[in-house]
């Protein structure tokens, strides 16, 4: 149960560039070792070690231990908070609309 | 920096019925409706520039029920624009263009979307940001 509790705001968690960058290697890939996603950023392995410590506290990536190594792999769903903020005012114009559509052709009547 | 959403939609009507169907208070009435109530919203909007306005609906436990706003621009028939404010401060602006026989397009544009804390930081465009999610979440 404890994995699942979130610490972290998701806002906050893709606030940030790298994570986002990291996020989008881990959408590419079913696991990812962590010398793997080192290897694509200018900054060193404790400073990417962090980043994925802050999207592992927001439940955005699941690691697991295989011998001396740590795989990470992205877990979406908690993202979905992030597009229901935009699709909040995207249903709700989208749906006003086409109410309005059919106060016109009332209209016409 | 923040999101902004951005929608079109073809009416078969004239110009001049679709801005008084955008600024005439009881005709917004009819259209601007609550979504999960169907109900529509009762307002006070006035198509003058500097006018302060409120639709309102049904309280929830989430929010109050009102959204504020000013009106920004007035260019009638073809562009009116406002804030629209509940809890964060958008700019909604409507535009009008006449497509000939009958047809006119209305595009709306609705800027400002954003979450502060999520935007701290950010330095690359939402919309493509939200693209990347569209891809994860199929």
């Amino acid at each position: 149960m404890s994995e699942n509790l979130r610490f972290r705001d998701v806002f906050d968690a893709i606030a940030d560039p790298t994570r986002r960058q990291l996020m989008k290697l881990l959408t590419e890939a079913e696991e990812v070792p962590l010398h793997e996603l080192t290897s694509q950023f200018e900054m060193g392995r404790t400073a990417v070690s962090k980043h994925l410590t802050i999207l592992k506290e927001a439940n955005l990536v699941v690691d697991r231990k295989v011998g001396r190594e740590t795989r990470y792999r992205l877990n979406a769903a908690p993202l979905k908070e992030v597009q229901d903020w935009v699709a909040f005012y995207s249903k709700f114009w989208s749906i006003n609309m086409m109410r309005l559509d059919q106060l016109l052709k009332e209209e016409e009547e | 920096m923040s999101l902004t959403l951005e929608l079109n939609y073809e009416y078969t009507t004239s110009v001049g019925k679709l801005w008084s169907a955008l600024t005439d208070s009881s005709k917004l009435a009819k259209w601007v409706a609550n979504i999960h109530t169907g109900q529509g919203m009762d307002n006070d909007f006035k198509p003058v520039v500097g006018h302060r306005f409120q639709f309102r609906t049904q309280a929830t436990e989430y929010w109050n029920g009102i959204i504020e706003g000013e009106v920004l621009i007035v260019e009638e028939p073809y562009r009116l624009s406002y804030t629209w404010e509940s809890g964060e401060k958008h700019t909604v602006t409507w535009t009008l263009q006449d497509l000939g026989n009958g047809k006119v397009n209305l595009h709306l544009e609705q800027t400002g979307i954003s979450n502060p804390q999520a935007l701290a930081g950010a330095k690359y465009g939402w919309s493509k940001w939200c693209d990347e999610l569209e891809k994860v979440l199929v």
